[in-house]
């Protein structure tokens, strides 16, 4: 222990009083000197004759101080920041030398940085729930001929079985995603997005509110409900963070709810738009099975010992009981446990890793180009190392020297690249979609800054090794030689080929990954969507069921709007529709067709149910094929419906359906007749084909929040003011939301792969012109190099052209090279892009021609400047050249 | 080309080799062995006086019977070092002859020092007697 105080002493004394320290070292071998020869006087000598031997026997006062300083603490620091000292002055030296590599370097670094701070934003740092790896989704799950829902919502009554009879979970809690209309606190009249939960939701989470209390038991029953627990949000928003908030009151949907709790910022559950929670109050004298569809969706925590595959054998097993008790409504329906992380972000882990070997590929094609100018400049360096080694410095020093430089300057693209980092990451999270789960939680922590740091040190590594080794082992002979060429012989030619080789196809590959991706965003873009998105406004409107109680109340709010909204100059058309389509949302049942056989239990063809105002069809654009539209005469008793195209091609074949008879299960009332069949159009996404769909009138099923389509002659946006304060005046206070042109709808629905493909584009491009760049770097050098050579073929009779052939030849040759391991690489890498691609495969060749033309050109470029200039040389010059 | 990616591969394996192993090559073993003996012999020349450097030289000879000679070459980096130590403590002092000399003596950590590694040698000195005694 004492060893360790003495030694830090020393440390600290070493090198902080350096001076005084070697000073005293002088006087003490002075003394020794004088000590010696003073004895060897007493022995006999002359006083000559004993500093003479004196001298001899301590051998060279600067060795002896030379090796008491090495056996210092401290030493090997010191010899570092001689080293750092040496290559930060040489690096300053060559400005032009150091800047560049910096900025490539940066640029990899940065993107690295970036990237690995969103994988560390949603990927690596847990949720911000306790003990998260224990939470897991469930879902019903229906694998059948006519459906295939992986992931599906659940029944509030199998919910209710699966709670009472499985032991495999501390809690288990059902969610039922709601918009309610807020009034009250500061404020216009508002839609927000709630969450009704069941009472174990927040335990089960494992998260307490910031103020007040979560919900208890008794509050999650018919009657004693009354209660919503606010967002951090709402509370700041609309309650300007009052800290008496607890016990008053907020109005939602027209009935009062007292405040018992406000949740801590950032705390949401899947969507984090929800603004609020409130009791979901299954009443257990309620027969779902019967009632209601599917549409809850539950969250869970397993019990410490029980894995996710142990919970999944035993609601499995309960769902087979179900299956068997109630054939009617749970044949061919299991379950699905998902651990919770896996939920959160296993859509985006592969877009995730593509980026991240991209951004990857863009670091390495930066080493490689960096490794590329010390190669040349260790050439340029050769007399100093030369000098360095014959003044006795082991190949372990020189070695060591250069890469202390070369991590100096893998450092020094690190801070760069981290600034570069934190601009990206402000442009990602601006311009991301904001459907990418926790993308406003990535900053750059203390990991990220780890990471950078690592990989700084990495690459500096791994570009400076090969340099430091080949440049280390000078012949001294020749390269102190007056005038010498300082050429770098054979193997340092190889490894600046096999860089360039490395450099083109790494840019292959990222550039064959942006084509696949803009190819596939183009034929996204150009998809037949089936209406018109041009000059229409679209909002939702919901109206609260406490207000409007009676079904004609409902159908009349939104008869009356759209009268109103039809008023106003320049509106063409208006309808309103339950889902708006490419927002992803759709309510489905199974149907059959009166006059054929009903298929067995689990086995019924499901379609999707949509509700339309007259009106619909002409505001959206789109066609009626046959029979007639819905009207204002199609009142409940009608008992009519519409089907789209794909209905009528799949399930009628060559008959015409207008005139037959279908039944949706949906209430149990009975067929409807088919009235006519309108235009397939694209509903779920742009890249899903059109499902089965019929189309109900709103009297049928008077949904109480609707999205209204208004059909203008003009910029649609206009008219967002004028259509609100319509709605205004009907019930001042009923909100407005979503106003959205159908454009924006459209891009919003395609913001997810626009944004990949910005991205990979980006990247692609950066390693483009690095490529590029270090291809332009090599070949100029061995241009120069070759400029002796030149001299004597040009003297021998070569042509420019000649010339040209063997310079631009010989990059081309290695461009070649690159780009045919490129495309094998590619081959084999774009596979893991598969499911991001849409009306593409990932080995798509129109892109893979593209793509190599495209980085042959600009080799070219890169090959032609070089050689052009070698051929302007005089031969006479040339031959001079030393 | 294979043969260069090869000779690439060597060079990066060696390196790595040479990297790792630094501080453990065969002339610092040796070196350790007989710094230990150094050491030993210099904290036993303390043990009874303070001396400098030519002292400490001259009273290892001395209790030694002229079989070690030590230079300054290996003295001062050994004073230097168990100085550092904190086993010597050292001061600026006058000779015999009134020369300004930096004289060394034993801290207590030192004579412990001295203690074990005493122990030390002798039960190794024991030990490969009697090893070499063994027919």
């Amino acid at each position: 222990m004492t060893t360790l105080f003495s030694r830090a002493g020393s440390l600290l004394r070493n090198t902080t009083c350096k001076g005084q320290v070697d000073r005293e070292l002088t006087e003490e071998v002075g003394s020794y000197v004088e000590l010696l020869t003073e004895k060897k006087m007493k022995e006999g000598m002359n006083e000559r004759e004993a500093r003479r031997a004196a001298m001899v026997e301590v051998g060279g006062i600067e060795q002896v101080k030379e090796e008491v300083r090495a056996s210092r603490t401290g030493f090997a620091i010191e010899i570092f920041f001689q080293d750092l000292r040496y290559g930060m002055r040489s690096l300053l030296k060559k400005p032009g030398f150091t800047l560049t590599a910096v900025i490539a370097l940066a640029l990899g670094i940065g993107a690295n940085t970036a990237i690995f701070s969103v994988i560390n934003g949603v990927l690596l740092r847990s949720l911000s729930y306790a003990n998260p790896d224990r939470i897991v989704m469930l879902w019903e799950r229906s694998v059948t001929d006519t459906r295939r829902q992986m992931q599906n919502v659940i029944s509030p009554a199998n919910f209710l079985d699966w709670q009472k009879q499985s032991t495999s979970f501390e809690q288990m809690a059902a969610v039922g995603d709601q918009r309610v209309n807020l009034t009250g606190g500061t404020g216009e009249p508002e839609e927000i997005k709630a969450q009704f939960v069941s009472q174990p939701f927040f335990a089960a989470l494992g998260v307490q509110p910031l103020v007040g209390r979560s919900f208890l038991p008794e509050e999650d029953t018919v009657g004693n409900d009354l209660v919503i627990i606010l967002s951090h949000e709402l509370w700041q928003t609309r309650f300007a963070s009052d800290p008496q908030i607890v016990g008053k009151q907020a109005t939602i949907s027209g009935r009062q709810r007292t405040i018992v709790g406000v949740m801590p910022s950032g705390f949401h559950f899947l969507d984090n738009q929800v603004r609020s929670w409130m009791p979901l109050a299954l009443d257990p004298a309620i027969d779902y099975r019967e009632k209601t569809g599917r549409y809850l969706r539950a969250v869970a925590r397993l019990k410490p010992a029980v894995t996710v595959q142990q919970a999944q054998g035993e609601l499995a097993g309960i769902a087979k009981q179900l299956e068997q008790a109630f054939p009617k409504k749970n044949t061919g329906w299991g379950v699905n446990v998902v651990p919770m992380h896996e939920q959160v972000v296993g859509e985006i882990r592969p877009i995730l890793i593509v980026l991240l070997a991209a951004v990857a590929f863009v670091l390495l094609i930066a080493c490689a180009n960096v490794a590329n100018l010390l190669l040349s400049r260790a050439a340029a360096r050769q007399k100093e190392l030369a000098l360095r080694a014959a003044l006795g410095a082991t190949r372990m020093r020189l070695v060591r020297q250069m890469l202390t430089e070369s991590v100096l300057l893998a450092l020094m693209g690190g801070v760069l690249g981290v600034l570069l980092a934190y601009w990206g990451i402000q442009v990602l999270i601006a311009f991301g979609p904001d459907n990418i789960p926790r993308l406003n939680e990535i900053t750059i922590d203390p990991r990220v800054l780890g990471f950078t740091f690592g990989i700084s040190l990495l690459t500096g590594i791994l570009f400076g090794l090969i340099p430091a080794l080949q440049a280390s082992r000078p012949d001294l002979n020749d390269a102190l030689k007056e005038g010498s060429r300082g050429s770098t012989g054979g193997r340092s030619r190889t490894f600046r080929n096999i860089f360039v080789v490395a450099e083109v196809s790494l840019a292959l590959v990222l550039l064959v990954g942006a084509g696949l991706m803009i190819r596939s965003f183009m034929r996204l873009q150009s998809v037949e969507t089936g209406f018109n998105p041009e000059n229409v406004l679209t909002m939702r409107a919901q109206l609260p069921r406490k207000k409007y109680t009676e079904p004609h109340q409902i159908v009349d709010f939104f008869k009356q709007a759209q009268e109103r909204i039809a008023a106003l100059p320049g509106v063409q058309a208006v309808g309103a529709i339950s889902y708006l389509p490419l927002t992803g949302l759709a309510s489905r049942d199974s149907f059959r067709v009166v006059g054929e056989p009903p298929a067995a239990p689990g086995q019924e063809p499901g379609v999707e149910v949509r509700v339309i105002t007259p009106g619909y069809f002409q505001a959206m654009g789109i066609p009626l094929l046959k029979g007639r539209l819905l009207n204002e005469r199609d009142v409940k008793e009608s008992r009519v419906l519409l089907i789209n195209e794909t209905m009528a091609k799949k399930y009628f074949g060559g008959v015409d359906p207008v005139g037959k008879q279908m039944e949706v299960f949906w209430d149990g009332s009975g067929p409807d007749e088919i009235v006519g069949v309108v235009g397939d159009i694209r509903e779920g996404a742009l890249n899903k084909e059109p499902e089965p769909a019929i189309y109900w009138s709103h009297w049928r099923v008077p949904y109480s929040g609707m999205a209204l389509v208004v059909r203008t002659s003009g910029d649609a946006a206009r008219f967002g003011t004028a259509v609100q304060k319509e709605i205004r005046a009907l019930d001042p206070e009923q909100p407005v939301a979503d106003v959205r042109t159908m454009q924006q709808v459209i891009a919003k629905s395609i913001a997810r792969p626009r944004f990949n493909t910005l991205l990979l584009s980006i990247f692609a491009g950066v390693a483009l012109v690095l490529a590029s760049v270090g291809l332009y770097g090599v070949m100029n050098y061995s241009a120069t190099q070759r400029t002796h050579e030149v001299g004597i073929r040009m003297a021998l009779g070569a042509t420019r052209a000649d010339i040209m052939r063997l310079v631009v030849g010989n990059g081309m040759l290695l461009t070649f090279i690159g780009i045919g391991i490129g495309v094998a690489a590619s081959l084999l890498l774009t596979r893991v892009m598969a499911s991001l691609l849409f009306g593409v495969t990932a080995t798509d060749a129109p892109t893979f021609l593209g793509v190599s033309l495209v980085l042959a050109a600009v080799a070219l470029v890169a090959n032609y400047i070089p050689a052009r200039r070698a051929t302007r040389v005089d031969p006479v010059i040339a031959l001079r050249y030393e | 080309m294979k043969t260069n990616f090869c000779i690439l591969l060597l060079t990066v394996y060696r390196s790595l080799i040479q990297i790792l192993y630094m501080s453990t090559r065969d002339d610092d073993l040796k070196a350790d062995l007989l710094q230990g003996t150094l050491d030993l012999l210099v904290l036993k020349a303390l043990s009874a006086q303070s001396l400098h450097g030519l002292g400490v030289s001259n009273r290892i000879s001395q209790i030694t019977n002229g079989t070690f000679d030590v230079k300054p070459g290996s003295l001062f980096p050994a004073l230097h070092r168990m100085e550092e130590a904190g086993w010597l403590k050292a001061e600026w002092g006058e000779s015999e002859n009134n020369r300004r000399a930096k004289f060394y003596s034993l801290t207590k950590a030192g004579r412990r020092q001295l203690e074990t590694e005493t122990e030390d040698w002798q039960r190794i000195s024991l030990a490969i007697g009697s090893a070499l005694r063994a027919s």
